[in-house]
């Protein structure tokens, strides 16, 4: 049973880290809680159910094709909601009210295309292992394999490459990043590109694992959020960290209670967190 | 005729609502997202003191208010200590905290099926049971509210409030309490979202989870938003025209799971086309 725990721990936990990476670096370059960052996630799902499922294109194409048009499709959100409001210099609780707006449109009108009922993405029947009393489906291996490869890539990303570096030095102070040449307003691009493709491929990773429907997005914000303020905002080593520790909390949290708890003790996690210890694992922001 | 009344009796709550969240978000700049809580907790206490209580319709109505505002008073703590996007953050985090304990503390809230039962109230010798009356007696709550929202914003409490929005440095060197202020103004903010909320479990007659999601929330703060942040005025206009026109596409026929996202879709776009077109809404003078 402990065995078990840890693994659903660890393969919610690479899921939360992932999608908590996007939106603090959204926060940390932007500024701003991008509330409709779990719908993104929903239409990455979405995307890579039509692709694979439905036009029957080949997994990896599928998910470059949602990868590819979910980033275009926040790009677009972007330039004709947000980009606006950093030109009017409007305060961030425009911002924030906005994205809400984005996201409540994109979920209804995903619900009036798809329906509201849960769809499966076809994977084929899985056999499952079973490793000292746990037990796990190949897809989940591949979610694990996947995150953590793709999070430890974006973050040697960030700390080596000239573009990461570029996203550094706006987060850290975007007019000085002016001063010495660099285009922020590229750099917001690129960061939302980046941004949105992990959460569309946390969305395709879960779809494998479990059903969709258009209501997917609010938990998965939900977690990005608590994962990345108790890892510190802005800071994406602590979201990664704090990803995987919200994967612990709330696997043993339901232990002994109903499932049906879990998004109220993430929430609590995040209550607490912000109360009495705005980063927990005392990592200042790091740019 | 009964489609009539049904309609302005959800137009007098939500103007409750609509003007409670004002006094919190446009008066006091305290970005409260999560203003479907309190009105759920409203309900539920509602719900849960007439059923296993039986107290008169008044004492159960303050209750509700009162419920709510205490939370109201744990919540607004925080807006002490936290600014704007995490203030934000917090109530929203609190909405769903809430929701979460009506679908799943299933001993008092029945859980998803929700506490039926509940009667249209009655006081002494008066009983509210058809909707007719009902709506009078809604309006009459409606009309006290506003009035009490109006004078807290007119009087030297409202000013000093607007102060510490326009700058909260000054307000605190002018020797205002700020923190006093805020969690007294968070409070109020929530007991009429109680009150409103006492008042729709009434005229539903069931307290059900699915009436308090965070979109409620959202909803609330787009109508809020449409009227003109800081404009009670604004803020019953909004709500009347807001709830009439989805209430009015249901009627001419579009089926009623299209009407419902038809009308989601309205606000989230509501909520963009505002905020970017033009900040002050309806009625307001708000400016970036």
């Amino acid at each position: 049973m402990l065995i078990q725990l840890i693994t659903n721990a660890i393969i919610a936990g690479s899921i939360y880290s992932l999608i908590a990476f996007g939106f603090t670096l959204i926060y940390g370059t932007m500024r701003f809680f991008n509330m409709g960052y779990g719908v993104t996630f929903m239409l990455g799902a979405y995307l890579f159910y039509i692709s694979f499922n439905m036009l029957g294109f080949p997994f990896l194409i599928a998910l470059g094709v949602s990868v590819g048009l979910t980033s275009f499709i926040m790009i677009l959100v972007d330039h004709f909601s947000y980009l606006r409001l950093r030109r009017m210099r409007a305060p961030s609780w425009a911002i924030i009210m906005v994205s809400i707006g984005v996201a409540i449109i994109l979920e209804s009108l995903m619900t009036v295309i798809f329906g509201s009922d849960v769809r499966t993405v076809r994977t084929g029947i899985q056999r499952s292992y079973t490793i000292g009393g746990a037990t796990i489906t190949p897809n989940q291996v591949t979610i694990l394999w996947v995150s953590i490869v793709v999070m430890v890539f974006l973050w040697l990303f960030l700390k080596k490459a000239k573009i990461g570096k570029a996203i550094r030095a706006t987060a850290n102070d975007p007019s000085m990043a002016t001063v010495v040449g660099i285009d922020t307003e590229w750099v917001f691009r690129v960061v939302i590109i980046i941004g949105s493709g992990l959460a569309c491929l946390a969305g395709v990773l879960v779809s494998l694992e479990t059903d969709i429907e258009p209501s997917m997005g609010q938990p998965a914000l939900l977690k990005a959020i608590v994962a990345s303020i108790i890892g510190g905002i802005g800071n994406v080593r602590g979201a990664m960290w704090g990803g995987f520790f919200l994967g612990f909390v709330e696997n043993f949290g339901i232990w002994k209670i109903s499932a049906g708890w879990k998004d109220g003790i993430a929430l609590a996690l995040l209550l607490v967190s912000i109360l009495f210890k705005p980063s927990l694992f005392g990592i200042e922001e790091e740019k | 005729m009964n489609f009539f009344f049904h309609v302005l009796i959800m137009c007098g709550i939500y103007m409750i609502l609509c003007l409670s969240l004002n006094l919190l978000v446009g008066f006091g700049g305290l970005f409260n997202v999560g203003h479907g809580a309190f009105y759920g907790i409203g309900a539920y206490v509602g719900a849960l003191v007439m059923i296993h209580l039986k107290l008169p319709f008044p004492l159960e109505l303050l209750m509700s208010g009162l419920a709510a505002a205490l939370f109201g008073i744990v919540v607004g703590f925080p807006s002490l200590r936290l600014k704007g996007d995490y203030l934000a953050l917090s109530t929203f985090g609190f909405a769903v905290v809430i929701y979460t304990v009506f679908m799943n503390w299933v001993p008092v809230t029945r859980g998803p099926m929700g506490i039926p039962g509940v009667l249209r109230p009655k006081i002494l010798f008066l009983r509210f049971d058809s909707l007719a009356a009902y709506l009078v007696l809604v309006a009459i709550i409606v009309a006290i509210s506003a009035f009490v929202l109006h004078r807290i914003v007119d009087s030297p409490f409202g000013k000093s409030l607007m102060a510490i929005r326009e700058d909260e440095t000054a307000a605190l060197a002018a020797g205002k309490n700020v923190s006093l202020i805020k969690v007294t103004v968070f409070s109020v903010g929530a007991f009429f979202a109680g009150i409103a909320g006492n008042l729709y479990v009434h005229y539903v007659t069931l307290a059900d989870p699915s009436a308090f999601v965070t979109d409620e929330s959202f909803l609330i703060f787009s109508m809020v938003v449409f009227g003109g942040m800081g404009s009670l005025r604004g803020s019953v206009l909004s709500a009347f025209v807001l709830v009439l026109f989805p209430e009015v596409l249901r009627f001419i026929g579009i089926p009623s799971f299209y009407a419902a996202q038809i009308r989601r879709m309205l606000f989230g776009l509501l909520l963009v086309v505002v905020i970017l077109k033009r900040p002050q809404g309806l009625l307001g003078s708000y400016k970036f």
